[in-house]
């Protein structure tokens, strides 16, 4: 890069860049990257076990002690009290639903545009979906108090002689969240069948029986390549709106209610934004974490894909204030009284800093960051950025669902909600989406390397002219 | 092909492959007797094959008209067998049930569009096959019979084109 840039030292950013700093003009044999992707799953140090370690044992006591001592002891344990009857459980809830965002639906899109950097980080953000729709439906059953009746939300004939109400908001959420959840994980599934096949291939004893069991026999014949790439096509197309559907119904959720606050026509895509924002910004964090502490992850996971994730953010955080802005400004200017008090509430309350606290990290943060391709391209930049968005979020959706419900039309029940078992769970909940996701990165191929090798083998570097341009050919 | 042999040529690269499946033709092996197996998904015409047929795409559909029609019995069918009045609200609220009906629709579409890939791709399937593990490492194999006396020049003539192995197709556990 150094003599081009020497020799014409005029030429554009881009133009000075060497091609072989991106992964597609950087092919390494095959059977190479298959090794590279194998050690990696396999080293583990004591530092892993050490972080494995701690995080099974917060799962044990936050999160299944505490469970069991709420459920023994009650709803009353909780900070839930009149009028905030939907606490931090319900944060969560939302919080977990938005990061599940960032695989699945990401992965979709940048599927569906053909962008071809997403090749070696879909299955690093996919993996993420599926541990937090575990954790949303974890927290859904700690708000429910008496978990053990759940089951009363499947449709099907029973003894009760009643039926769930397909009217009520919570049954749509039941019906969205299982449907995303589903083919979510058979998304997450569908890319994973060729790479397990690779893994299998190179294993011995049970550890190739736990492979040959989950490759299904996959062998690459012409049909299973056309078939999975049908399928997989199907889902990319299929799963975008699902995933719209799934977010937008957790904000009826709210929205159906004539609350102020929450009754809002703009509250549907503004919690989808709000998804991708978390969500999308959950990407970099793990991405750094995988590239930083997992071996050979380097090769596979380069700046240009914080980048391509860094320029999606900064659309994405615009979207969201767009969205935040008009929802706040059309019942600030209908002047409706109960609005203007929760309004003065929010920002000029006893947790008024919330609400600086998030307008700083979802719009300063990554306004002030993001324009830029070098920081974008800081892959410890984009982890904090993606941590303090992810805080943004979070926060975000706590002024939605306690503090808007300490504000009603009933002044004499106003109450400010602290929460109290809520916080262990929470540390429990975040402590298990890790520990599945550590569990994970040594039992998947975090790469899908296929889908690397694929697109390797359709770069090329075409000679136009004086110069050789990165050209891209389908070769499927 | 009553009197045939599987033979199974590996070769390093998509282009000597590929003129390998060409020499294949001009022998006479119609397409039908041949399979490309490879670690990475290859364009047909590249390879000069035919495009496999599929039909996930006619299962998905499938799927997502029984998803449809389960939600229909869910959002009209329950209501009719157990009508709740709720606070006034009509039994059959048209815009609510459009939901349930979207969310099983998809449901239905996605949930066969998988079972169609198995399906039709004959996966699960734990018996042995003819396979090589190198594959998964870029190179690309060719399935496929020939008579079993000229067996000999089939394997020579792929052999020129660079072909790394040509041998008879052994099924084995994967």
């Amino acid at each position: 890069m150094s003599a081009i840039a020497k020799a014409l030292p005029n030429l554009r950013p881009e133009e000075m860049e060497d091609p072989k700093e991106h992964l597609m003009h950087d092919p390494l044999p095959r059977g190479e990257m298959n090794r590279m992707v194998l050690e990696s799953m396999h080293t583990t140090t004591w530092k892993y076990w050490t972080v494995v370690t701690i995080l099974a044992f917060l799962v044990v006591t936050c999160l299944g002690y505490a469970w069991y001592y709420l459920i023994m002891q009650g709803l009353g344990v909780s900070g839930d009290n009149r009028p905030v009857y939907w606490g931090v459980f319900l944060v969560n809830f939302v919080y977990w639903i938005g990061i599940s965002h960032s695989g699945t639906l990401t992965s979709a899109i940048l599927r569906v545009l053909k962008i071809e950097s997403r090749r070696p980080f879909t299955r690093v953000a996919e993996l993420m979906t599926a541990f937090a729709i575990v954790n949303a439906g974890l927290s859904i059953f700690m708000h429910m108090g008496r978990v053990w009746l759940a089951y009363w939300l499947i449709p099907y004939p029973n003894e009760r002689g009643i039926w769930p109400d397909f009217h009520s908001p919570l049954m749509w959420d039941f019906m969205a969240i299982t449907t995303y959840l589903i083919c979510s994980s058979l998304y997450l599934y569908l890319p994973l069948i060729p790479d397990l096949a690779m893994v299998r291939d190179r294993s011995k004893g049970w550890v190739k029986t736990f492979y040959k069991i989950f490759a299904i026999g996959f062998r690459g014949t012409e049909g299973e390549w056309k078939n999975l790439h049908l399928a997989m096509n199907i889902f990319a197309f299929a799963i975008i709106p699902v995933a719209f559907s799934v977010h937008t119904i957790v904000a009826w959720d709210f929205a159906m209610a004539t609350r102020p606050g929450w009754s809002s026509s703009v509250l549907g895509p503004y919690f989808v934004a709000g998804a991708l924002l978390s969500g999308v910004a959950a990407v970099p964090i793990v991405l750094f974490f995988v590239r930083s502490t997992m071996k050979n992850m380097k090769y596979f996971l380069r700046p240009e894909h914080f980048d391509t994730v860094g320029k999606m953010l900064l659309i994405i955080s615009m979207g969201w204030a767009y969205f935040y802005f008009n929802d706040y400004i059309v019942p600030w200017y209908a002047g409706d009284k109960w609005e203007k008090i929760l309004t003065l509430f929010i920002e000029a309350g006893p947790q008024a800093w919330l609400w600086y606290l998030m307008l700083f990290c979802n719009i300063v943060v990554p306004w002030s960051v993001l324009w830029r391709k070098k920081w974008r391209q800081t892959p410890w930049l984009m982890a904090i950025v993606g941590i303090l968005i992810n805080v943004g979020m979070y926060t975000e959706r706590y002024i939605i669902v306690p503090e808007m419900s300490t504000i009603n039309r009933m002044p004499f029940t106003w109450h400010i909600y602290i929460p109290r078992v809520e916080v262990i769970l929470t540390i429990g909940t975040f402590a298990l989406f890790l520990l599945l996701y550590f569990a994970a990165s040594r039992i998947l191929p975090l790469i899908p390397n296929w889908e690397v090798q694929e697109g390797q083998e359709g770069h090329i570097l075409r000679k136009i002219g004086k110069a050789k341009i990165p050209t891209i050919s389908q070769i499927d | 092909m009553s009197d045939s042999n599987t033979l199974l040529a590996v070769f390093e690269d998509i282009e000597p492959a590929a003129d390998g499946i060409g020499k294949l033709h001009e022998l006479g092996v119609a397409d039908e007797n041949m399979d490309v197996i490879s670690g990475i998904p290859i364009r047909p015409a590249i390879l000069e094959r035919p495009s496999a047929v599929t039909r996930v795409g006619w299962i998905a559909l499938a799927g997502a008209i029984l998803g449809l029609l389960l939600a229909v019995f869910f959002v009209w069918g329950i209501p009719y067998l157990f009508p709740l009045d709720a606070g006034g609200q009509p039994i059959y609220p048209v815009p609510q049930l459009l939901i349930i009906m979207f969310e099983m629709t998809m449901l239905g579409l996605m949930g066969f569009a998988f079972l169609g890939m198995l399906v039709d791709s004959g996966i699960p399937s734990y018996t042995p096959k003819e396979y090589v593990p190198e594959i998964s490492d870029g190179r690309i194999a060719v399935l496929f019979s020939c008579p079993k006396e000229e067996q000999r020049k089939f394997v020579d003539a792929l052999t020129k084109l660079g072909a790394k192995s040509v041998e008879p197709a052994e099924a084995r556990q994967l």
